[in-house]
């Protein structure tokens, strides 16, 4: 315990401020709350250390040592693997700490990889890349529940994406469908952070994570037709962003909701990608096939979305009216609108843009928050830029333009200061 | 009551992971043993090639081996890239390791050995269907890999015919490398007697 809150209660209670009895209580307080928060930088340290040694016998096993017989270095290969079980059944039989089953079972995880990495040395097994992460990931996914770590769940979120991406994009070139079975049986661990340590970093840390190994892999999903990855990718943000405006997540501070920050940042980024028309015309020429894997996706994807949508209506999340809830909406029909009419579908995203940008300087505005408000501005200044490169407006027009949107950014934000300030008041 | 709930509860936790822990050490286990069956049962094969060196993060240096039969005239020209393909081995005159027959499924009748591989691409104009020999990786000590590389290309270079081969085991469509062979030499003391000339 603190020993100037120790100082203080003696202090106390000798002025007879708080009887003794009513000292000893708070004594006792601070020492049970101590010791229900473990020294938690202590946790990191373990494992980060584990996860150095467990990457150092790895690298040494990779050295390939010629002048061992092919059985010794067998037995090598299962060393570090049975200390590893052994620290982690000690750790799980005496009920340690959480520092001890963290570390350990980062420690076991690699011991796995290095074991079935240095059998395939001995044997020269070729094998693909995909397959060794998966057996990898396979054969440590369960540690996750039994020792509730973590660390390893963050681990597993990267392998999990590494196996997708070498499985979709480098050697294997197939849909990882089993990377959506692997990222769902984390979920369970995910829901109970989510429920008990709302705001705990590693939470935050797992808010960012998923979403990103989403982002990441669902390219390797579309498959068939590519047109349909910039529907499917802006639906996949009007996802996220919807779920980081549902309670759970809305509440929190914006640098903890991943979901949010991701899904608004995505959904612009895709339409002022989108915004420019010899895309369209490059890319559109020939005909969507709408009988491949990606239109399905996408049809699913939408479905999820609209159904999340729907469910934030009936239980009243959603109150006031927010564009970027529903820009995937109308992407889909300029999307559709496309098969007709390509100059159209083009104005309409470059007017869903600007009226995005408008959306968050008004709710900058009203909400007196500088980030968002400046947010919406750099929206607009975006979308200008992009349209400086492919319109034949004069250089007169396009200056103006500039001016306008720079003078913009220094009178919304000198009003909103001033607002502010004689709000205050 | 609270402890002894904890401690059963312990107990399952302890025997779920008795469970993990022998899935843990039945994988390698079995990789071990289905290479060391190919290795005693299996048919020795010697396949000419030509070796170059890589480095795999996890598992250490290797050499590459680029086989001379990766290459198979066919008509048939429907072949999807990575597909699973069954070649089908015979020995030429000077005991080298030939492809009789590849074939997209296992063959009854034909009493050859075979290896499961992959198609790699099959090129109209020479009409050839280039594949992948499952065993293209040969690891090495991390000092001797590059060394070996050289080794061979010197090798070749005294215009002496190619006497590189790697022996492969192979036995049920599945093939073990063993060995990489220069000179009637393993290719491990060939670069060692290299560095110490």
């Amino acid at each position: 315990m603190n020993s100037k809150i120790q100082k203080d209660i003696k202090e106390l209670v000798a002025e007879q401020v708080i009887s003794e009895d009513v000292g000893s209580k708070i004594a006792s307080y601070y020492q049970s709350k101590q010791s229900d928060s473990p020294n938690r930088l202590f946790t990191v340290f373990a494992v980060l250390g584990s996860t150095l040694v467990g990457l150092g016998i790895i690298l040494i096993l990779a050295h390939n040592w010629d002048d061992f017989s092919r059985s010794i270095k067998t037995i090598f290969a299962f060393i570090p693997l049975v200390i590893g079980q052994i620290i982690v059944g000690y750790s799980i039989l005496k009920n340690k700490s959480a520092t001890w089953k963290e570390a350990s079972g980062v420690f076991l995880f690699f011991a796995v990889g290095a074991s079935i990495a240095l059998v395939s040395q001995i044997y020269n097994i070729s094998g693909d890349l995909s397959d060794y992460l998966l057996t990898w990931i396979l054969l440590c996914l369960p540690l996750i529940y039994l020792l509730r770590s973590n660390a390893l769940v963050l681990l597993q979120i990267i392998f999990i994406t590494s196996y997708a991406c070498s499985l979709g994009y480098f050697s294997g070139n197939k849909t990882p469908w089993l990377y959506l079975i692997l990222l769902a049986s984390l979920l369970p661990h995910y829901y109970k952070l989510l429920k008990h340590k709302k705001l705990h970093n590693i939470t935050s840390v797992l808010n960012w994570l998923f979403p990103l190994s989403v982002i990441i892999v669902i390219g390797a999903f579309v498959r068939g037709d590519g047109h349909f990855g910039f529907l499917i990718y802006v639906i996949l943000f009007g996802l996220f962003y919807n779920i980081g405006k549902t309670p759970c997540f809305n509440e929190q501070k914006i640098r903890r909701n991943g979901y949010l920050v991701l899904g608004s940042l995505g959904t612009v980024y895709m339409l002022l990608l989108t915004s420019f028309k010899w895309l369209w015309e490059d890319v559109f020429i020939d005909k969507l096939n709408f009988n491949s894997q990606a239109f399905y996706i996408a049809l699913i994807l939408l479905c999820s979305v609209l159904v999340l949508v729907m469910y934030s209506y009936s239980k009243k999340w959603i109150r006031d009216f927010n564009l970027f809830q529903y820009a995937f909406i109308f992407f889909t029909l300029f999307f559709m609108i496309s098969l007709v009419t390509i100059t159209t579908t083009v104005i309409l995203i470059n007017l869903l843009v600007l009226i995005l940008g408008i959306m968050a300087v008004k709710i900058g505005a009203d909400t007196f928050h500088f980030g968002v408000l400046n947010y919406g501005l750099l929206i607009i200044t975006a979308l200008v830029t992009c349209r400086f490169f492919d319109t034949n407006m004069s250089f007169v027009i396009r200056g103006v333009l500039f001016v306008g949107v720079g003078a913009g950014f220094f009178l919304t934000n000198y009003v909103m200061l001033k607002k502010q300030k004689s709000l205050k008041k | 009551m609270k402890t002894k709930k904890m401690k059963i509860k312990t107990i399952h936790i302890f025997i779920i992971f008795i469970i993990v822990v022998l899935a843990q050490l039945f994988i390698p286990f079995q990789m071990i043993f289905n290479q060391e069956t190919i290795l005693e049962k299996g048919k020795a094969y010697k396949f000419k090639t030509q070796p170059v060196d890589p480095t795999d993060p996890f598992k250490g240096k290797y050499i590459t081996l680029n086989y001379e039969i990766n290459r198979y005239k066919t008509n048939d020209s429907l072949w999807e890239r990575n597909e699973a393909i069954y070649v089908y081995l015979t020995k030429d005159s000077l005991g080298f390791a030939k492809i009789a027959a590849i074939n997209k499924e296992v063959l009854l009748n034909n009493g050859n050995d075979y290896i499961k591989a992959k198609a790699r691409w099959y090129s109209k104009y020479s009409k050839e269907l280039s594949i992948e020999l499952p065993f293209n990786r040969y690891y090495m000590e991390e000092t001797k890999a590059y060394n070996a590389e050289v080794a061979v290309r010197n090798r070749q270079r005294d215009s002496l015919p190619n006497n590189t081969y790697a022996l492969v085991y192979v036995k049920d469509g599945e093939a073990v490398l063993d060995d990489v062979i220069i000179d009637d030499m393993s290719i491990k003391d060939y670069v060692e007697k290299g560095i110490s000339e």
